[in-house]
This record gives structure tokens, sequence and C-alpha cells, in this order.
């Protein structure tokens, strides 16, 4: 485990910021105003493949851990506790935003929503009859939008709540909200990045690829 | 290895001092017959020596090898990670990443709304288009109902005629029934 580099933190940041707004500075400040203040950081987990677990099978089997490294948004005090444990033993700890792939990209994983859901800049509430669909991978077609922010651009991120303002997942904007009003029943508004779903259909690697 | 053998090719020279008797220092000596001290050979051998590179300093391409983007280093470049833990700098980096996002943002809203007035005026255009067509179709329609009237009432004979053009839907004489006999 090991604080971000500079690139990395500036990937991170900037994903973050395609779904939060100005709040975003408040994820890192000091919880409290005293002067030894904890405060939450990032860090970096890389995940290896089980010792049992042959090269030649592919890495995304279920059950494997892979080599990608998770990000994961934790308290310094409780980051600096687990050096304790090495790095073989230690899974997860904190909140795992995401992974960075091979070629330096930042992926957000599910497990991001609640900090995402607390800091979005653009939201979009789906009706009850959508929220099945949207729960099973599906994208969200404007029949089933309740409401959303307005003038939200289009490709942007956005993230999505139940009309009873429960947070389910997140994803893109297909549409300006401009435009979308001139679309079909049918059209789609919004492409999935993550719903709230994978919790039961990625089970077996959600938690373990980290 | 390469670059050792011909370190010693290079080397060998002067690692032998005026062992070669081919060599243009131990063949001019003699010939010129200036007797030259130790300090000129020691010279000229240290001239010798300052040309010979090894081959890292040349900075010759290897050969027959690959080197993806990333993997090269940059020369004279510390080794290592350099990491971002202190609260000053993430704030850095995260104003700077935040001015870039605000800024890509604004400069979709304001191509969407020129989109907007665009679609605007097009479809505007397009209704007055609409409308004048339809004006004019209004006004060929009402001609037409007009010159009717103005006419008067038709006689006996142009009503029948009308009748039956209404019947067989043209104007046209009905062609005689064609007839097929057997014997």
């Amino acid at each position: 485990m090991r604080p971000l580099t500079e690139e990395e933190t500036q990937t991170v940041f900037a994903k973050l910021a395609s779904i939060c707004g100005n709040s975003l500075k408040n994820l890192i400040a000091p919880i409290d105003n005293s002067p030894t203040a904890d405060r939450y950081v990032f860090r970096v987990q890389k995940d290896r493949k089980t010792p049992y677990f042959p090269n030649w099978l592919p890495v995304d089997t279920p059950g494997a851990r892979t080599l990608s490294r998770g990000v994961y948004y934790v308290l310094l005090s409780m980051a600096n506790l687990a050096t304790t444990v090495s790095r073989d033993n230690l899974l997860s700890l904190g909140t795992c935003l995401g992974k960075m792939t091979k070629t330096g990209k930042f992926k957000l994983h599910i497990t991001a929503l609640p900090i995402l859901a607390e800091h979005s800049r653009y939201k979009i509430w789906i009706k009850p009859s959508g929220e099945m669909p949207f729960l099973y991978g599906g994208n969200i077609v404007k029949a089933h939008v309740g409401r959303w922010t307005e003038d939200t651009p289009e490709h942007t991120g956005i993230v999505v709540f139940s009309m009873d303002d429960r947070p389910l997942g997140f994803g893109v904007t297909a549409r300006s909200t401009a435009e979308a009003r001139r679309l079909a029943p049918t059209g789609m508004v919004v492409f999935r990045q993550a719903d709230a779903g994978e919790y039961l259909r990625d089970e077996d690697s959600l938690f373990s690829s980290g | 290895m390469p670059p050792s053998r011909t370190k010693t090719i290079k080397n060998k020279h002067a690692a032998n001092g005026s062992g070669i008797s081919g060599s243009k220092a131990t063949r001019a000596g003699p010939m010129d017959g200036i007797v030259k001290n130790k300090r000129a050979i020691a010279a000229i051998l240290k001239k010798r020596r300052k040309k010979t590179y090894s081959e890292k300093e040349l900075d010759i391409p290897k050969l027959n090898m690959i080197t993806p983007v990333g993997v090269e280093k940059p020369k004279g470049k510390k080794k290592g990670k350099v990491f971002v833990d202190d609260r000053e700098s993430m704030n850095t980096i995260l104003a700077m990443v935040q001015a870039d996002k605000e800024g890509e943002i604004e400069s979709k809203m304001i191509k969407a709304r020129q989109m907007e007035e665009i679609r605007e005026a097009r479809r505007v255009e397009a209704e007055k288009k609409e409308g004048e067509r339809k004006a004019a179709l209004d006004e060929t329609k009402e001609s037409l109902r007009k010159k009717r009237k103005r006419g008067g009432k038709p006689t006996a004979d142009e009503d029948l005629d009308v009748k039956d053009t209404l019947l067989t839907g043209s104007n046209a004489v009905k062609a005689k029934k064609k007839r097929v006999s057997f014997a």
C-alpha cells in the first residue's frame, strides 16, 4: 500500500470531478479544526493472484485476484495503522473508489457510490418502474425519468437516484436536458456505468479484484 | 558482450603504450630524429585516451530491440515514484483539475445553447415556409371555387355529362365493350 503519485492523483481527481461538483475539495479537507486533525487520503493497494491460481487462466476468471491496483479512500490514521499488516495479507481498507488500469486510466467502482452521491453535481431521479431495468444493468430511457437536474450537458457524469432519494448508481448522460425533451419515450438519456445490482451480479469479483 | 569488446580494442594502444611497432607514435620518433621526452609521449597518449568512449556514453540506440514508450526512462531523472500525500499539493492538483473540468463543462453548455438557438431558428423558418405554402394552396382552392360559382347553373346536358364523369371517374368517351363470339 502506498500513496498516489502525482499523475495518479491527477487522473483520480479528474474522474471524480467529472461527476462531483465544487464540494469535491471537502473530500480531502480535515475532519475538524484542531491542528492535529485527521483527514482522508488516497492509497493504492496492488492486488495479486491467489497463490494456487494458475498463470495460464485469464485473470478475470471468478475467484482470481487480479494484478490491478485498487484505489482506496481512507482515514490517514487508519492508513498508518494498516502499515502493520503485510501487503500480502491486506485485502482492503477504507472505501474502495475504483482501480487504476495498466494503461494508467482510472475506473470508478460501484463501491464509490456513497461518496459520489454526496458530492454529485448532476442528478437524475428515476421512477419505480425504471428501477429494476436499471439495477439489472440497463441504460435509462426517457420514459423512466422522474426528474433531473436542469441544464445538464450531454456526455457528463450523473448520479442516479430512486424517487425516494436513494442512490442506485451512476452513469453518463446521452443527451442534454434540452435535447431530451424532444426525445421519444424509448430514447436513452443516461448510459449506465455502475449500478447497485453489481453487488449481487459481481459478488465474486467485486471485492477480490479491488 | 559488444561494449566490453569495443572497449578492449580501443584501449589496446593506450594500455600497451608504445608497444605497437606500427603505431604512429613509435614510427615518428626515430624518423624525425627528434628525441621526444616522456612528457610529450604521455601527452599524445592522453590525447588518444580522450577519444575513447564507452558505448553508453555515445548514446547510440540499441539495435534489434523494441522499447515501449512508457518503459524508457528519461536520462538523468531520479529513479522511483514521487508521492503526493500532503494536503497542500493535493489541493493544488485538485484546484487545477477542477478548473479544467469547469471550463470543459462551461464550453459544453455554451455549445449546447448555441446549437439550441440554431435549431430554434431553423424550426421557426420551417414553420414560416409551411405557413406560406398552406396559404398559397388555400388561395388556389378559393379561386377555383369562385370560378365555378361565377360560371352559373349548368344546363341539363352539362349536368348529365358531369354525372357521367363522376361515375366513370374520367372525361374520356366510354369505349365500346369488346365482344367475343364463338362461331
